[in-house]
């Protein structure tokens, strides 16, 4: 019987400084919500867009992401396509948005927002 | 039947003529631009360009090929403005867009949409627009 080796988890979700920075100051003044829920959404002319919302509580089948204090969930039915992502802010005098790098994706649509697996 | 179009005064029928004829003229040098020609920006939209905006800078909206619907939007700060811009003033901000780029925008709203997921400037109602990509950045044209 060969040893198995214990392989650390890998968070479902990692979340660059700056994603995490932005994070904590939208849910500084707003105790009653415990964090950030991701999800995905069929919208769009390439599939899938992702969602992102404030939340109350955990629900059983979310995932809990916590990094550097804060916490994001991912809704049941984006796990698997988020799997390995990585979620960035991006600021600029324009716009700013919250990005996901995901390995999972095989297109996206031109302006990024919504993308086939 | 003209009676309920004359001001309440009751000048007469002429005098009343001319004084309408010479408001409305005066109403549209005050807009310089036919409604038709315009784009409009909405109450975000003015609060947000005044915010990243400095003296003499302003948005310029340019339209080009490309995008999954044929044509999309780009936006960028400005602060040079050539001969062909055309510059729609509101609120104490400003924004240009030139003469190829306006027969695709003319007629269309400005708005700066703040989600929780992204905040952007956004092109709403485009009439020159058939439909859009869902992001609302591309677009293609009515024929």
């Amino acid at each position: 019987v060969s040893k198995r080796k214990i392989l650390p988890t890998r968070a479902a979700l990692t979340l660059t400084p700056s994603a995490v920075n932005k994070i904590r100051i939208l849910l500084q003044d707003k105790p009653e919500y415990i964090g950030l829920k991701v999800g995905v959404r069929t919208r769009g002319c390439n599939g899938l867009t992702y969602t992102l919302d404030y939340t109350k509580d955990r629900e059983k089948s979310d995932e809990e992401v916590l990094q550097d204090g804060v916490r994001v969930f991912i809704a049941k039915k984006a796990q698997l396509t988020l799997l390995g992502t990585e979620m960035d802010f991006v600021e600029s005098k324009l716009s700013s948005e919250f990005v996901f790098n995901n390995p999972n994706i095989k297109g996206t649509c031109g302006c990024g927002e919504s993308f086939n697996i | 039947n003209v009676g309920h179009r004359l001001p309440p005064t009751s000048l007469p029928l002429n005098k009343a003529g001319i004084q309408r004829y010479s408001t409305s003229n005066q109403e549209m040098q005050a807009e310089s631009n036919p409604p038709e020609e315009t784009v409009v920006l909405t109450e975000s939209c003015v609060k947000r360009l005044s915010e990243i905006t400095g003296k003499g800078e302003y948005l310029r909206i340019h339209v080009e090929g490309g995008g999954c619907s044929g044509f999309q939007y780009k936006f960028s700060i400005d602060g040079n403005k050539s001969e062909d811009d055309r510059v729609f003033q509101q609120g104490g901000v400003g924004v240009i867009v030139d003469q190829d780029s306006l027969e695709f925008v003319k007629g269309a709203t400005l708005d700066f949409t703040q989600e929780l997921i992204r905040s952007a400037f956004l092109v709403l109602k485009n009439p020159q627009a058939d439909h859009g990509c869902s992001c609302g950045s591309s677009f293609s044209v009515k024929l």
